[in-house]
């Protein structure tokens, strides 16, 4: 684990949120018009398109400009999310129960066992679930900076990670049992209008779009404010051009990073457009690649940087060293397998074929290869970021108290150990 | 009571043009000044540990600037530079709460009550928290 390894977990970072900007964006336009009831222009892949792009350079512009949420507002809005989201399920999981209809299917709890998929389903499944765990390492991420840093970080993971859960489960068991599988199926690009009118009614349904909306634009933020400084970081340590380091004089924000990123974000956007994959599918998939590469790479790295400690003890050994180790392994399976199986345009969501491979294969395994001949070409010109041997003075033991607690999927304990 | 003159200090116009009042206010009072400059990027955001050295890096140039300001209106005044690790408020807030401070001096950047409030005014939430006066100066006409 060198500046190599390094260097493309950066790029892994910064293709997965660039990745996902669309997909953001083409939710937000789709809701937009929803809210409004212009279900026609919702349908127009031109008029999405069109606000999806004005939605990033805005939500852009926001994030150059420093404008931010209080933690309040962030409290609020999140709490309301999910208030919504629980009324939904709970309200359409009582109108089953109450045979309020006609085609409803009674929540079992076989709905949650693995066995009966085939490996393929499962590990496609395995690969969402990355995804949507995706964003809740903030928790630990932020957390870095409480005041009861030892114990507070640790037990936010667990926690955020149990409620996390829950909500995903209980949504879904709802989801499934208005309609049953077979409607979710059909409506796969937008389960949560197509069952939301019939739980909650025409006027309360505008709740769960606005739901949606607000934890677009709030995704949109986390998604840029990271990219953006991941860019800064590259460019200070030398691993990218001097200019994504700069900031602005003013707002003190990263600004060629994140104009760079947002505009980035648009062509992508366009690109995917023209190619006529489903965006929206194919994208999380790729992503998934993206997501389950750098955490597995984040692993790895956690065992290398805290190896000269891995045996001073047991807990240290399991939860700095094994449980890293295996969580890797796991996220690496993953990621070979999937790109094995999406490979063929026959496993893709859209089923439309790029280069006679997969959309998700294109969008997760290409796109990540390609930052490996960028890197060559930077290091060609620009040796001083790799030449960067590790410091062993730097090498300190792991925390103590929670924080190496979760192993969930590769922690981040010290994301840019080999960076330093 | 003998509490430092605080000015938060960030570069802008409206800031520069404080600097003035705030050393004839310290001057006046027989007080040190200090000159404050706040930010912490927003914690939504991941990983800041080098925006945060970047910023501290552009908060002492800033600092420097208006010191060298200062110095050319009064060089007997004695100056101090605090740079803060927090939300520009909340930095001039918890600042003179600790120093005691005599009265923090603000410059106004010229944002109507409305784009303040959705823009997030720091004059506005210093009023009402801080420990001690608040002078808002606001800049002239252009």
């Amino acid at each position: 684990m060198g500046p190599k390894t390094g260097w493309m977990g950066g790029w892994g970072i910064f293709m997965a949120d660039l990745i996902i900007m669309p997909s953001l964006a083409q939710i937000s336009a789709i809701y937009l018009f929803l809210l409004f009831g212009a279900e026609g222009l919702a349908e127009s892949t031109f008029w999405t398109t069109v606000v999806g792009i004005i939605f990033i350079l805005a939500m852009t512009w926001i994030c150059f400009r420093g404008i931010e949420l209080s933690a309040r507002s962030q409290v609020l809005l999140l709490g309301t999310e999910l208030a919504v989201l629980v009324i939904f399920a709970v309200v359409a999981l009582y109108r089953v129960y109450a045979g309020d209809f006609a085609d409803s299917v009674t929540p079992s709890i076989s709905w949650l066992s693995p066995f009966g998929l085939s490996v393929d389903a499962m590990t496609a499944g395995i690969l969402i679930s990355v995804f949507i765990y995706w964003g809740w390492d903030t928790a630990v991420t932020v957390n870095e900076e409480t005041e009861d840093s030892t114990r507070t970080p640790g037990l936010a993971a667990v926690l955020s990670t149990v409620i996390l859960l829950v909500i995903y489960v209980v949504t879904s068991f709802a989801a499934q049992a208005v309609h049953g599988a077979g409607f979710l199926v059909d409506n796969a690009d937008d389960v949560l209008s197509a069952t939301g009118t019939d739980v909650l009614g025409s006027f309360f349904d505008k709740f769960l779009i606005i739901a949606v909306l607000t934890s677009a634009a709030a995704s949109c933020q986390t998604t840029i404010l990271p990219s953006a400084r991941t860019m800064l970081s590259m460019g200070a340590h030398k691993a990218a051009p001097d200019r994504f380091a700069k900031i602005h004089p003013k707002f003190l924000t990263p600004s060629y990073s994140t104009w760079f990123f947002g505009i980035a974000a648009v062509v992508w956007y366009v690109i995917l457009v023209f190619a006529g994959g489903d965006v929206l599918a194919d994208s999380i998939v790729g992503v998934g690649l993206m997501i389950a590469f750098y955490y597995g790479i984040t692993g790895y790295a956690c065992v290398a940087y805290y190896w000269p400690h891995l045996f001073k003890s047991v807990k240290n050994f399991i939860f700095v060293g094994l449980f890293p180790f295996l969580g890797s392994l796991s996220l690496t399976w993953i990621f070979v397998k999937s790109l094995i199986d999406l490979a063929d345009p026959e496993n893709s969501e859209s089923g439309s074929s790029w280069f006679g491979l997969g959309p998700p294969f294109v969008i997760g395994g290409v796109l990540l290869i390609i930052g490996m001949p960028l890197m060559f070409l930077w290091k060609a010109g620009h040796p001083e970021f790799f030449r960067v041997k590790r410091d062993p003075a730097h090498v300190k033991p792991p925390p103590e108290g929670g924080e190496t607690a979760p192993p969930l999927l590769g922690i981040r304990v010290e994301e840019d150990a080999d960076v330093r | 009571m003998s509490g430092e003159v605080i000015l938060g200090y960030d570069g802008s116009d409206g800031a520069r043009h404080a600097v003035r009042h705030a050393v004839e206010m310290a001057s006046a009072f027989d007080a040190p000044l200090i000159l404050a400059f706040g930010y912490e990027p927003p914690t939504m955001g991941g990983e800041a540990a080098d925006l945060r050295k970047a910023v501290q890096s552009r908060g002492e140039a800033v600092l420097q600037e208006g010191a060298d300001l200062v110095k050319s209106i009064d060089a007997e005044l004695s100056v101090e530079r605090v740079l803060i690790d927090e939300r520009p408020a909340d930095s001039l807030v918890d600042l003179a709460a600790q120093r005691e401070a005599r009265a923090i001096v603000v410059g106004h950047r010229g944002m109507g009550p409305i784009r303040g409030a959705v823009l997030g005014s720091v004059t506005y939430r210093l009023l009402h928290v801080a420990p001690c006066p608040v002078v808002v100066v606001k800049a002239p006409e252009r």
